[in-house]
């Protein structure tokens, strides 16, 4: 891989250059500043760049805003970007995750967990176009007829709060290290996503997956949360403010603003879709794969509650409340 | 010591350009709590107290990774006493706490002995 690291602190620059020395065949570009980095990535002799290593907190332009920066051009929209951090405020972390971060290192570096983290990008970087499609505002004929599983899960750009599956998955896995107590996963699920995907061109089911992380993200607005869209019409969000979000009102919100929202297939048809919401589940006294399977919980009951609203259309005396 | 410091090659030269630069840094964090201790105005305050804490930033995320545990957890406190101190209610306030000052003083020391036992 070729990685371009970004500190202000030139010990740390070198430390990496030591470290990527001694973990294989890697190539390290360095930048002490974001400016000096979007510079040398404006360079079309630069090449091109298969990972980032950002410190989060730089004079000037800091981690987080050059990782808003990376993350709207197409070109790296969805390349690996690890955070290097000494603080152990979890704000910026979520801020740097909420900007498009995919996971992070805390200084001071350990070359175990460094190496793991290195490990773990590298797979992303290599399985990527395998598991994720992108959507970009204007995307070329090419990419709009591209397939796309129903079960895949998909980058979302440009919409607040909504990171990448992977980077959901190695949140998730980060925050076991902390607290949890005032943590909880909950999850959304699109009604009849499967005849959506059916009747749907590929460039049709990613708008409509978009457009459902908008108006889910317009709805949760005011709360701190993360969310990401896991495949199969199902959005896991995570908050860790302490909220307790109740489903079933937050479930009828989302609804009613779709139901506001104008959305039109390319023949000018509109649709209508809608979510069913899952349990929250509280991640409190939970740890290591434990913390994993409350996000299983919270996507499968998202996806069973949908289920259970479409059997209740075809069974009318089997009504569940909720979905 | 942690491991990355015991098993990266090259280690010593980047220990001995720590050193070097820790010298410097001393002098700079020195020179910004003085200033933030003379300071008159809150702007005055606050913003030297912002440089040392940049530059105990920087020592914090390092020092550690080098083997200096003691000097990296001792720039984070110091650090981290700067933050609550700009992020409270008294950030508002031509006032530079004494605990700060103490701390900074404690900080520089530490430095030097590391630096003294290195040169």
């Amino acid at each position: 891989m070729r990685i371009l690291a970004v500190d202000d602190d030139p010990i740390i620059l070198e430390l990496l250059g030591q470290f990527v020395e001694i973990i294989g065949t890697h190539e390290l570009l360095t930048a002490d500043s974001a400016l000096d980095a979007l510079e040398a990535l404006a360079d079309p002799d630069i090449g091109h760049i298969d990972c980032f290593m950002f410190d989060i907190q730089m004079p000037g332009m800091d981690g987080i805003d050059l990782t808003k920066r990376i993350r709207e051009t197409a070109r790296y929209s969805d390349t690996p970007i690890l955070m290097l951090t000494a603080m152990s405020d979890k704000r910026y972390i979520d801020a740097a995750f909420a900007a498009g971060a995919s996971d992070y290192v805390t200084k001071p570096f350990e070359i175990a967990e460094l190496t793991s983290r290195i490990k773990i990008v590298e797979n992303a970087a290599q399985g990527k176009q395998q598991r994720t499609k992108k959507i970009f505002a204007a995307k070329s004929v090419a990419d709009q007829s591209k397939h796309v599983e129903l079960f895949e899960p998909i980058s979302i750009y440009d919409v607040d709060n909504v990171i990448e599956y992977t980077a959901m998955e190695n949140y998730v896995a980060q925050l076991s290290r902390s607290a949890l107590f005032g943590s909880t996963t909950f999850a959304f699920t699109i009604r009849e996503i499967d005849a959506f995907h059916a009747s749907l061109s590929a460039f049709e089911f990613y708008s409509l997956v978009s457009d459902v992380a908008e108006v889910l993200s317009d709805t949760l607005i005011g709360h701190q949360f993360l969310m990401s869209y896991a495949g199969n019409g199902t959005f896991v969000c995570i908050t860790e403010s302490g909220w307790r979000p109740d489903m079933a009102a937050l479930m009828d919100a989302v609804n009613f603003e779709l139901s506001q929202t104008e959305l039109f297939d390319n023949h000018g048809t509109r649709v209508h879709p809608r979510v069913s919401a899952g349990n929250a589940v509280r991640l409190i006294w939970k740890h290591g794969s434990s913390v994993m399977d409350a996000l299983a919980d919270a996507h499968s009951s998202a996806e069973a509650a949908s289920l259970a609203h479409t059997k209740s259309l075809t069974n009318f005396w089997q009504v569940d409340q909720r979905a | 010591m942690t491991k990355l410091m015991t098993e990266l090659p090259g280690i010593e030269r980047i220990r001995t350009r720590f050193i070097e630069m820790l010298a410097e840094r001393q002098t700079q964090i020195a020179s910004y709590g003085l200033a933030a201790w003379d300071g008159e105005t809150v702007e005055e305050i606050n913003s030297n107290l912002a440089g040392a804490q940049a530059i105990l930033h920087q020592i914090a995320g390092s020092a550690g990774s080098l083997g200096f545990e003691e000097l990296g957890q001792t720039a984070r406190n110091c650090e981290l006493q700067i933050v609550d101190h700009l992020a409270g209610p008294d950030a508002d306030l031509a006032i530079c706490p004494i605990e700060l000052i103490s701390a900074l003083d404690s900080f520089v020391a530490l430095c030097r002995k590391e630096t003294d036992a290195l040169s």
